[in-house]
């Protein structure tokens, strides 16, 4: 199967009045054709920022300083906005996070999505329109008359299933599903979970999940990043990486998370906090947290980099070296 | 709710009892009184005064005047004028009141549209070296002293250039033996501006939910061409063509002052797109926009405008409201007399009924745009629409 | 005792560091930025003028902007005017009398035949090397004048918006905080105000009040403060009032009025900073409007230059005696929009979604 989307070294940061503070640093990943890519990380590790550079919708003071992204063989980085815009949706379409706002007050459901629709296949005609969204909508399970609804008329188990309707609408060959579930409640979240996959089955489509939620990103993944201060540490097949989790921020976040089944043990949770991404920093950024640092780690001059640890696994150059337990 | 409706009546009704007294109190307080100028004359038999001021009711003790005038007041009686008797000031305002409409009515629909454009670019273009510069123009357009830019205005398109009249609505000389009063001119030309105006907003209703954008285009322009071509007919046939050559002087004494007031007027609303619009851009479903590949263009137009109409329609409608306030200087600079000139005039010769009346007119006026602009508030934000209904 | 004492210290710093940010919010603002520089300007105008008395680089018997007077004279070649233009020497009917000219009708106080020179006062006179702006008719200084004008708004700005913006945020705090009828009777009152129209209101309070600038800024003040600022300080406040921490607080046994100088006023702070500011610029509009009018008592003013101006005749004699014209309007026009800038700079400032990053 070849890679629907190769992303080499890319790296981004944020121009802000207190400086640059660097966001995504030096991150490479493939994903697979009909693949479920996960990536996994605490609030600000750059996870949704990697997801909007994929499109070039990194807010404005965003800046990609180097790096490529290859979808299906176009060359996203450098493209002037125009061919862009024809790829957004199309070719990649993002499921957001929150949808509660990321529908237009204003205007109708089904006009929204319709608009989307106009834009990439001006051929199609109303009928065929309606049509396709009464079949997106009983792909994931809302009735045909939500489309003639304002956004603050639906639930928000119902926007939510709405916006996947929506990112739907155009075919994409791979859909960002960026924390979608975060806001809504377990019941719901588990129907939008099996919604999801049932569509990206259905379709064939390559997806690519970002959660900080470790349960979910289980569930959900065939392989998985994890990020920490906006560096990949771990990648890999997901059950490998959860069997044997190499990094010690991975071991960390496997360790703090409860199980229903297995031992009993004590949680084990991480003290101290990701470092603030403005200043530079040199070497492993988890050094400071991290719980079995080696003498390296400390002088924070270990150049970092990905080696591999096992079948197609890789993990941060510096825990591949840490003892294990 | 009924209930609420009804405590909210009440509590106008007792406003607008208060206005009144207060209207009336200061009025009252200016020192001397509408005839005062007859002391003047030498020539003036004694105790002429005095009678004239028993006839209009001045010598009775302020507390009885002002609930008689109350009491008339509702019962429909306003008085007569005392500078120009014996009209009643609903003649007078009637006289001059389409006159203001006229011109602040051109002003405000220009103003607002173009305002809104421009607004919605500057917003747009945030950032920009050209963004910053226009904005600042608009601040000074804003600012400008008033009294002072129009008198300028005046001095080079009417003195210097001589292109256009300098005050005044008409030509005394054309309208000598005109068949017409100047009143039903105006009533004319302001019944075709909002014919037309609501011919073009129908026109934008009913090709809303067409689908392809194309044609949505080609139909408002056909649209348009139609409205020009029945324009065209209108003023040429029948009744209209007699008035057209008056209905044109008419125009031709528009132009200068409503240019002058829409310079200063657009900004306001320029002003407040922006901040509106800035606002607005920073929601998410403005990105939710971009990720589906849409234009710049229609990001900025079906989503971001759209939602920055909301305030922008509101302050409009309060600006309708203090129309009068406003032309009083435009009126009195371009000589054009209309209700701003009936107030100033009525103060300055302390014509209390006249006075009285065109405050109660103002009064009123806020009111019911104040209603107005809450239902149009709750039409245009389907939020509160169902809210309201619900 | 220590303890408290470093809690305020701990607290001082804090609101240091606040401000600090903010400044350097409000420097990123452009706008805001050329409005501050604007208004500076025009503040140096403001001390400048007394500053130059004390000193005495500026005579008094000459540059005072009220009563100094200079004795300026020139000469005049007398023509005679042509009934019909163009002539030889003269193109259209404004280029006679020309610059250094005085036409023969118009000399009432003189003596002296066609051809002659004449020696006449000079007023009002164009710039020259004393007189940077020139003078009036009068023979002031017209720069003098604008510096006494800019005394005047920056006064009158100031304190009617601190005035304005005292009394609605009080009203709108206490609207907000004790609702029922306290609340409906201010709502009325603003409604009450609103529906007065401003212009002539003040057309009749200048008429049976001597009005100067202090009783000017009073009434603009009042007029201001209890209009529809109320609505809006209130509706602010009522946010304040829903959230947690002030039931907390009355919880904890915290009196009312400590919950609202402590709690509210911070919160509905930016917003009556903004009004304010914007107040500033509707207080000098109307004084300038007002003295234009000729309706006020105020000895010097940039309005009453206009007026003076127009009541003259020079308004429309076009670009020949702009100094008389185009300072005072200029003057105006910037000071207002000066501020309006600031406000919108603070603007930015305050509500973050407006901020470019």
């Amino acid at each position: 199967m070849s890679n629907i989307l190769e992303v080499k070294n890319l790296t981004m940061h944020y121009e802000t009045i207190d400086g640059d503070v660097d966001a995504v640093k030096n991150v490479s990943f493939n994903v697979k054709a009909g693949e479920s890519f996960g990536i996994v990380g605490e609030s600000g590790c750059g996870k949704t920022s990697v997801a909007m550079s994929l499109l070039q919708l990194q807010a404005e003071n965003g800046k990609i300083s180097n790096g490529s992204i290859l979808f299906d063989g176009l060359e996203l980085v450098g493209m002037s906005e125009n061919d862009l815009r024809k790829v957004r949706w199309d070719g990649i379409s993002i499921v957001f996070q929150g949808a509660m706002n990321a529908w237009n007050p204003v205007v109708k459901i089904g006009e929204q999505i319709r608009e989307a629709m106009r834009e990439h296949s001006p051929e199609s005609s109303k009928s065929q329109n309606t049509l396709k969204i009464n079949e997106l909508f009983t792909m994931v399970g809302l009735d045909s008359s939500v489309a003639d609804r304002f956004p603050h008329e639906l639930s928000g188990g119902m926007k939510q299933r709405a916006i996947i309707a929506l990112a739907l609408s155009c075919d994409p060959k791979l859909v960002i599903a960026d924390e979608p579930t975060t806001a809504l409640d377990v019941v719901i979240q588990d129907q939008i979970l099996n919604e999801i996959k049932k569509v990206q089955e259905l379709l064939g489509l390559s997806l690519i999940y970002i959660s900080h939620d470790i349960a979910v990103i289980a569930e959900m993944t065939d392989k998985i990043a994890v990020m920490y201060a906006g560096s990949i540490v771990e990648i890999g097949p997901t059950e490998q990486v959860f069997k044997f989790p190499k990094h010690s921020y991975t071991r960390s976040l496997l360790d703090s998370t409860p199980s229903i089944r297995g031992e009993k043990k004590k949680l084990r949770s991480l003290e101290g906090e990701p470092p603030s991404l403005i200043n530079k920093i040199d070497g492993c950024s988890f050094s400071p947290r991290c719980p079995t640092p080696t003498n390296g780690c400390k002088n924070q001059s270990i150049e970092m980099g990905l080696v591999k640890v096992g079948n197609d696994h890789y993990a941060d150059k510096c825990c591949s070296e840490c003892t294990s337990e | 709710m009924y209930k609420y409706i009804f405590k909210r009546v009440y509590q106008l009704i007792i406003v607008f009892f208060l206005f009144l007294v207060t209207s009336y109190l200061l009025f009252d307080a200016i020192p001397g009184n509408a005839f005062q100028n007859m002391l003047l004359n030498p020539g003036l038999p004694p105790g002429a005064y005095e009678q004239v001021l028993a006839l209009y009711g001045l010598d009775k003790p302020l507390s009885e005047r002002v609930v008689l005038y109350i009491t008339n007041f509702f019962k429909g009686d306003f008085g007569y004028s005392y500078k120009y008797f014996p009209k009643t000031p609903i003649e007078l305002i009637a006289e001059r009141l389409p006159r203001t409409l006229m011109l602040f009515a051109m002003v405000n629909i220009v103003s607002f549209y173009t305002g809104f454009l421009i607004g919605k670019i500057l917003a747009w273009r945030r950032g920009s070296k050209s963004e910053t510069w226009i904005t600042i123009t608009s601040v000074f357009s804003y600012t400008v002293f008033y009294p002072w830019f129009a008198l300028m205005m005046l001095w080079f398109f009417g003195y210097k250039m001589d292109w256009l009249p300098i005050g005044k609505f008409l030509y005394p000389e054309k309208w000598y033996d005109a068949p017409f009063d100047s009143d039903v001119i105006f009533v004319l030309m302001i019944k075709f501006v909002v014919i037309v105006s609501v011919i073009q907003f129908l026109i934008y209703m009913f090709t809303r939910n067409i689908e392809s954008l194309n044609t949505k285009r080609n139909l408002r322009f056909i649209g348009l061409i139609l409205n020009i071509i029945g324009s065209f007919i209108f003023w040429n046939t029948g009744d209209a063509l007699t008035k057209k050559l008056y209905a044109m002087d008419i125009a031709y004494h528009m132009i200068l002052p409503v240019f002058t007031v829409t310079v200063v007027a657009f900004a306001g609303t320029a002003l407040l797109t922006r901040t509106t619009m800035m606002e607005v851009l920073k929601d998410d479903y403005i990105l939710t926009a971009r990720a589906k590949g849409l234009s710049q263009r229609r990001i900025r137009d079906r989503h971001a405008a759209r939602n920055a109409l909301l305030p922008v329609v509101t302050s409009f409608i309060f600006t309708i409201v203090t129309i009068i306030d406003g032309s009083v200087l435009t009126e009195t600079i371009f000589s054009w007399p209309g209700m701003g000139q009936l107030i100033l005039d009525s103060v300055l010769n302390e014509d209390i009924p006249v006075a009285m009346a065109t405050f109660s007119f103002i009064g009123v006026f806020a009111l019911i745009a104040h209603f107005i602009a809450d239902i149009s508030y709750a039409y245009l934000d389907p939020r509160i629409r169902i809210q309201s209904q619900g | 005792m220590n303890n408290l004492e470093n809690e305020k210290e701990i607290a001082k710093s804090i609101r240091k560091a606040a401000i600090l940010k903010n400044w350097k919010l409000f420097k990123q603002s452009r706008l805001g930025m050329v409005g501050l520089y604007i208004v500076a300007f025009f503040f140096i105008l403001t001390i400048l003028q007394p500053i130059l008395f004390i000193t005495g680089i500026w005579d008094e018997g000459t540059y005072h902007p009220v009563v100094g007077y200079v004795d300026q004279t020139q000469d005049f070649l007398i023509v005679e005017c042509p009934k019909e233009f163009p002539t030889e020497k003269y193109e259209k009917r404004s280029d006679c009398p020309g610059r250094k000219e005085v036409n023969i009708k118009t000399l009432f106080y003189a003596d002296g035949e066609v051809g002659e020179t004449i020696q006449l006062n000079l007023q009002p006179a164009p710039p020259s090397r004393d007189h940077i702006l020139g003078t009036d008719s009068l023979g002031r200084d017209v720069f003098s004048q604008i510096m006494e004008g800019s005394q005047v708004a920056f006064l009158l700005g100031i304190l009617s918006a601190t005035l304005g913006v005292g009394i609605s945020t009080i009203l709108g705090t206490i609207a907000a905080f004790f609702g029922g009828r306290i609340d409906a009777y201010l709502m009325r009152q603003s409604d009450l105000v609103l529906m007065l129209p401003t212009l002539p209101l003040l057309f009749i309070i200048s008429a049976f009040a001597e009005l100067k600038i202090w009783h000017l800024a009073v009434v603009l003040g009042t007029i201001g403060g209890l209009g529809g600022s109320v609505i809006t300080i209130k509706s602010q406040a009522l946010q304040v009032k829903v959230k947690p921490f002030v039931d907390s607080a009355r919880i904890t046994g915290g009196s009312q009025m400590k919950i609202l100088f402590s709690h509210v006023l911070p919160n509905v702070a930016p917003l009556a900073l903004l009004f304010m500011v914007f107040s500033v610029t509707g207080a000098i509009a109307s004084e300038s409007v007002l003295s234009f009018l000729g309706l006020l008592n105020i000895e010097m003013s940039w309005g009453l230059m206009i007026y003076l101006a127009q009541v003259e005749g020079y308004i429309f004699s076009g670009l020949k005696y702009w100094w008389l014209i185009l300072p005072a309007g200029l003057s105006v026009t910037f000071l207002t929009g000066g501020f309006y800038l600031v406000g919108r700079g603070l603007d930015e400032v305050f509500n973050p979604r407006l901020r470019k990053r």
